[in-house]
């Protein structure tokens, strides 16, 4: 770290230079930009305090009143607004750094007073993941400030509400300690606000380029400056380093950045503890600058974000005697969940397989940012690192771990998202077909779920029940029913709108778990799965059973949040049966027991499951069932009408045909919807390919409605494709020799009345064929080689060839089928003789 | 290119003629154009779950050699040409990765390959199976579609179908995008699937054919007539055409293309015989000729086992025979030792010359047995002699073999017709 003289490191003896006034009372001259507002009250993110000493920061002509800023905070915010288009550029930074000002200036004095951190934790409110696509960055420059992954940030916590209330919307000045309506400037240096009168030499207006007012000038020349003592009842500011330890701030290790769709800036962070906030407190051996580093992970919005901190490995920070106030030292992982420590330099030997000091990564990589000198250069800097990031990830990624592993799944998958996503190809508008089709995917979740409104009730009755009782014992529902009949979709819809109840309060919370049986590597698997979707850890599978066994049987639990109901989704349960099993045992057994309140909901196809287990098994899973039964036509009509309202391309009755041909074979939704899909898909393709050919030969477009609509013939052919095996096709197509062999072998069943023939009878009677019709007698190897080739295909079924003579062959169609595909071969009239 | 001109260009066409014929997407390029084919079909499936952001799932079904690999790299490569870095091809085979743990593994091989990430070995099942469904989240928010190409899909059907269920339960959710390709020469590939997995699968299914007689023939013409236009003198190049074309009209080559499509009409059967021509060409003369044809179609229509009797000592011809007098006389099992009796007991009766020790006729026993021309009939372990065996050809193949082996015996022959045509 040859680094002592940047900028960015201050040292830790020299005193603040931002001390900004604390507390003033509020006044009505609001300079919140409209953005602000609205993720304030939208997000609670808590407001930036602490400009970044880092960037020389332009003098910027201040007034009271909302249009100081030169510009006016609304068209400031019209450019930062969540309507900036949508490509992984690099923000803008000068604009970033007028908007930054105006966040400056809404900094809180009154930080939340250091509480349980669940409390506060607002801003790490894990944003549900939206469906709209996310660009990753390496490094973004944000409020002036670039960051990147692997750099260390102070993070804010969130203001009380009260402390809202108390927000100085207005700076004053440091020398009067007054605000009022005079201009004021800003020092670029300590981003301290000055009235252009009690500056020396006062100003009369905003000079051009940078101004340093009198205190970083005097500092930068080495001198010792005091700065004026505020006066009574108003306080210095603290530093962040104070405010860090005192657990007013928090810091964070950040992962990845991105950006959402709505322009908002987040990072998943890794978040830093100090001592006093593990279970432990703070131990005497605890230096003062020591920091945990946790094993706690959330997503961030880069609002939150004050600067850099610098978290160093024990020996780095020994090195590292002058390098500013923002140092820390960091040592220990700590787990947040179980409350242990363990050397981060095990950590990242067991990781890197050998390779210590991860963090020295990072901090060479950080050095040459932090070097930065002039703003343009730093712009383009940042910009080209912008670019290049996308080249460098294979690189950044080579030290880090395998993707596919557990360890290194956390961190490196988000990047494959940075890829700048060709727009135009899905940009254009969908016609009326293409909506069908989209809408008819099974991935859509429609807006309503038709024709399961019995079983949805009848399930949200069960699991209300189960968790408003309070001692819920032998709370199992088993759910039965063919493929595609909608269990699982059913119960995650119960789910979902039993946790919206959750969140009105209108009843008690529980845990959710969903297992699919035919996703466990093994069954014993679940027992591992189960706990850790319950505590978030990970043990085998014989200690998580011991564990959960505790819980459940024993009612042994650790914290508040086990205290819970458990719901427990188990689909596909027949995957689950092992041997003696001892698996479906143990689940349906625990909530039998006294505080166990788990509630196990079990899918499965077959209606006698229960039937088939051992008796105390089936005793414990077959009191409650659920039957869904296949959808029966109208079902089927009603459930692809409302997937198609206000989409009007199909024909009602093809629909009608559609749905009347599945509920004769499964009943299967499924299959109704990939029917008509596939109709649309067909229908999609004809009236491209006639555009296509109206276009090649008169063009012109003729986008006539008739051929835009799926018809009957449609649905028809698409029912073939999916119903009709194609081996019709196939006897027609094939060699001459082979439909021969074809006919003899139906020649024989006809002779013989057996399926099954061996190939020397069979040669025999082809030869016989053969003979009697004028063809040329093949010899029997490739007579063989021809059987062979439709046994591949499965038209018949045969031994492997090697056994030559003795070769049994049987059709695997009926012989109607072959009648009917080869009556009538133009190349063989003869053939239909034997048929 | 200096070095090709001072050759001979017969040489230069051979070689130029090779590269066409082993190079599956020239074969199938004439069927790409018109809207009815499987190559245009398949591109709009494709492409539109590309462009549309949907999950489908599509069986290619059909005998071997009809194409079915090769049409979709094709369609692969020029959608990857339209769609750049939109794609993401990842290729099982069935014969190689039918287990799911290994299937998995290769899965996320593949995928760290292609988005050069670090794979670790040592993942276990459930961290493949959750860096799939990660991958595929990730890849869909990137707009990019993994194309799973499941070659020999019948064989992914054997066990519990974790992995298809996984792979198809992972494209119902909105945020993977996915298609899934299976291959397979089997039919009833998608009746092979499970209930819940079949319910999950998409049920798009293409056939492929073996191409009929005209498609043969214009197949034939896209392959073998040189371009008049690129590196070749341009008079020879008008020479083989025309010499080619006068072969391909004549009704003699006709033939030769009946009797190779009576028995196999698939392209790979063609292309296959088209190399045994080129590789015929005289390059003294420098075309192509009829007799080309003609060695070639012999090539390609052997009979193994005829062959290997031609080539068969007296000693085996003896003892086939002697197994098929023990078959005729309807003796349902016997081994090395009836066998022996058998052999002594004609030459008791016709005193021929050729009387060979037992341990030289077990010699030539295992002979036999090592070309299979007779075969064991149960697998248990016992010494050789007291095996049952059985005769692995017919009485007529034997027929036709020892008419065509010189060195024969005729006392042998007479024997033998004595015994079957009686």
């Amino acid at each position: 770290m040859a680094a002592a003289s940047t900028p960015k490191k201050l040292k830790p003896s020299s005193p603040n230079p931002k001390p900004y006034s604390p507390s003033i009372p509020p006044t009505p001259a609001l300079r919140r930009s409209t953005r602000l507002t609205s993720s304030v009250d939208d997000l609670q993110t808590p407001q930036k305090p602490a400009p970044d000493p880092i960037q020389p920061i332009r003098g910027i002509e201040r007034t009271p009143d909302s249009t100081k800023n030169g510009k006016t905070p609304a068209q400031g915010s019209k450019n930062s607004a969540a309507d900036r288009p949508f490509s992984p550029v690099s923000p803008d930074i000068a604009e970033k750094r007028k908007r930054k000002r105006n966040e400056a200036k809404l900094r809180s004095p009154n930080w939340s007073s250091p509480g349980s951190k669940s409390a506060n934790l607002v801003h790490k409110n894990k944003k549900k993941r939206e469906s709209k696509k996310r660009v990753y960055y390496k490094k973004v420059v944000f409020d002036g400030g670039g960051f990147e992954a692997g750099d260390d940030v102070y993070v804010k916590r969130r203001e009380d509400a009260s402390s809202d209330e108390e927000d100085p919307e207005v700076e004053e000045c440091w020398i009067c300690f007054k605000s009022g309506k005079a201009l004021m400037i800003e020092c670029d240096d300590c981003l301290g606000g000055f009235h252009l009168k009690c500056v020396r030499p006062s100003l009369k207006e905003v000079p051009e380029g940078d101004w340093v007012c009198e205190f970083c000038d005097a500092r930068r020349k080495g001198k010792r400056v005091e700065l004026r003592a505020p006066p009574n009842g108003k306080k210095r500011r603290r530093t962040l380093r104070d405010k860090l330890l005192s657990s007013d701030l928090w810091a964070a290790h950040i992962e990845s950045l991105w950006k959402d769709p709505d322009g908002i800036y987040w990072f998943k962070g890794r978040w830093y503890l100090i001592p006093e906030e593990t279970s432990v407190g703070r131990q005497p051996h605890n230096l003062r600058r020591e920091l945990y580093r946790t094993n706690d992970f959330d997503d961030i919005e880069m609002e939150s974000v004050l600067r850099h901190c610098y978290v160093m490995n024990p020996k780095e920070f020994s090195k590292a005697n002058n390098e500013g106030d923002d140092v820390f030292l960091c040592e220990y992982e700590y787990d947040v969940h179980r409350h242990s420590f363990k050397r981060l330099a095990d950590i990242d030997n067991e990781e890197h397989g050998g390779e210590d000091g991860s963090d020295e990564d990072w901090d060479s990589t950080q050095d040459p940012d932090s070097d930065s000198e002039g703003d343009i250069e730093y712009e383009e800097e940042s910009r080209t690192g912008l670019l290049t990031g996308q080249s460098a990830i294979g690189k950044s990624l080579c030290h880090k771990l395998a993707a596919n592993s557990r360890k290194g799944r956390v961190f490196g998958l988000q990047r494959i998202g940075t890829k700048k996503i060709p727009e135009h190809v899905r940009c254009h508008k969908k016609t009326e077909l293409e909506k069908a089709k989209t809408t008819l995917l099974l991935a859509i979740l429609p807006k309503s779920l038709p024709c399961r409104n019995r079983e949805m009730e009848e399930i949200a009755a069960f699991v209300k029940g189960a968790i408003s009782d309070d001692r819920c014992l032998g709370r199992c529902l088993y759910i039965h029913g063919v493929p595609g009949t909608g269990k699982t979709m059913s119960v995650l819809a119960v789910m979902r709108y039993l946790r919206s109840e959750v969140d009105a309060g209108s009843i008690r919370p529980f845990s959710f778990v969903e297992i699919n049986g035919l996703k466990l590597a093994s069954p014993e698997n679940i027992y591992r799965v189960v706990y850790e979707s319950l505590t978030g850890h990970r043990v085998g599978w014989k200690k998580a059973l011991h564990l959960l066994n505790e819980r459940f049987s024993d009612g042994n639990r650790v914290g508040k949040d086990e205290n819970r109901p458990c719901v427990l989704l188990i689909d596909e349960l027949d995957l689950l049966v092992t041997r003696n099993q001892s698996v479906l045992y143990n689940i349906l057994d625990w909530p039998n027991k006294p505080h166990s309140k788990l509630i196990v909901l079990g899918i499965a196809n077959t209606m006698d499951l229960p039937e088939k287990l051992l008796p105390r098994i089936s005793s414990r899973l077959g009191i409650q069932r659920l039957c869904f039964g296949p959808y029966n036509y109208q079902q089927l009509q009603e459930i692809i009408l409302t997937r198609l309202t206000g989409i009007n391309v199909f024909d009602k009755q093809a629909i009608e045909f559609a749905s009347r041909k599945v509920a004769a074979i499964s009943g299967d939704a499924r299959r109704a919807l990939e029917i008509c899909r596939r109709a649309a898909e067909l229908a999609d393709y004809r009236s491209k390919q006639s555009a296509e050919s109206t276009m090649a030969s008169s063009d012109v477009y003729d986008s006539s409605a008739e051929k835009h609509f799926v018809g009957m013939a449609d649905v028809e052919a698409a029912i073939k494709e999916m119903f009709q095996a194609p081996h019709i096709q196939v006897m027609k197509n094939c060699s001459k020799l082979g439909k021969i062999m074809l006919v003899a072998l139906v020649h024989e069943l006809y002779k013989t009345g057996m399926g099954e023939t061996t190939f020397e009878k069979l040669a025999n009677t082809v030869s016989c064929l053969c003979k009697s019709n004028g063809e040329v007698c093949p010899g029997w190897d490739t007579l063989l080689k021809v059987g062979c080739k439709l046994g591949e295909c499965r038209i018949i079924l045969c031994e492997e060839g090697s056994r030559h003579r003795m070769q049994k062959l049987q059709l695997n169609f009926p012989s109607d089928d072959v009648a009917f595909a080869l009556k009538d071969c133009p190349q063989l009239p003869w053939l239909a003789k034997y048929l | 290119m200096e070095e090709g001109a001072a050759q001979n260009p017969a040489e230069e066409a051979i070689i130029f003629l090779r590269s066409r014929i082993c190079n599956p997407s020239f074969l199938f390029t004439p069927f790409s154009n018109s809207p009815d084919t499987n190559y245009s079909k398949l591109k709009f499936i494709i492409s539109n779950s590309i462009t549309g952001a949907c999950n489908n799932s599509i069986l290619l079904l059909g005998p071997r050699g009809c194409g079915k690999t090769a049409v979709l790299d094709l369609v692969l490569r020029d959608l990857n040409a339209e769609y750049t870095d939109m794609i993401l091809v990842v290729r099982l085979n069935g014969l190689l990765h039918s287990d799911d743990i290994s299937a998995l593994k290769e899965i996320a091989r593949q995928l760290c390959l292609e988005n050069q990430l670090l794979f670790s070995k040592m993942a276990s099942f459930d961290d493949n199976s959750q860096f799939m469904t990660d991958m595929l989240r990730e890849c869909g928010l990137a707009h990019k579609t993994i194309i799973f190409v499941l070659d020999e899909f019948d064989l992914f059907t054997q066990g519990k179908q974790r992995l298809l269920y996984s792979l198809l339960d992972a494209m119902q959710s909105l945020t993977s995008q996915a298609v899934v390709i299976g291959v397979s020469c089997r039919l009833d590939a998608d009746q092979l699937l499970e209930k819940r997995v079949r319910s999950r699968f998409s049920h798009r299914k293409l056939l492929f054919v073996p191409p009929s007689t005209e498609d043969l023939q214009r197949l034939l013409e896209h392959t073998l007539y040189l371009p008049t236009d690129s590196t070749f003198p341009h008079d020879y190049a008008i020479e083989f055409n025309a010499k080619l074309h006068k072969i391909l009209n004549d009704q003699r080559f006709k033939e030769i293309l009946h009797s190779l499509s009576d028995v196999d009409t698939s392209v790979c059967h063609l292309s296959k015989f088209l190399f045994q021509v080129i590789c015929s060409i005289d390059l003294k003369y420098g075309f192509l000729s009829l007799d080309n044809f003609k060695t070639a179609s012999l090539g390609i229509q052997r009979q193994p086992k005829l062959e290997s009797l031609l080539g068969a000592s007296i000693l085996e011809l003896y003892l086939l025979v002697c197994m098929n007098r023990l078959e005729l006389r309807e003796q349902s099992s016997y081994n090395f030792n009836t066998l022996m009796k058998e052999y002594k007991s004609i030459h008791d009766s016709y005193q021929t010359s050729d009387n060979y020790a037992q341990n030289v006729c077990l010699l030539a026993f295992e002979h036999l047995l090592e070309r299979e021309l007779i075969g064991f009939t149960d697998s248990r372990a016992q010494s050789i002699e007291y095996r049952p065996v059985k005769l692995l050809i017919s009485p007529y193949e034997l027929h036709q073999g020892l008419k065509v082996n010189r060195s024969c015996p005729p006392i042998l022959r007479k024997l033998f017709d004595h015994e079957s045509f009686q």
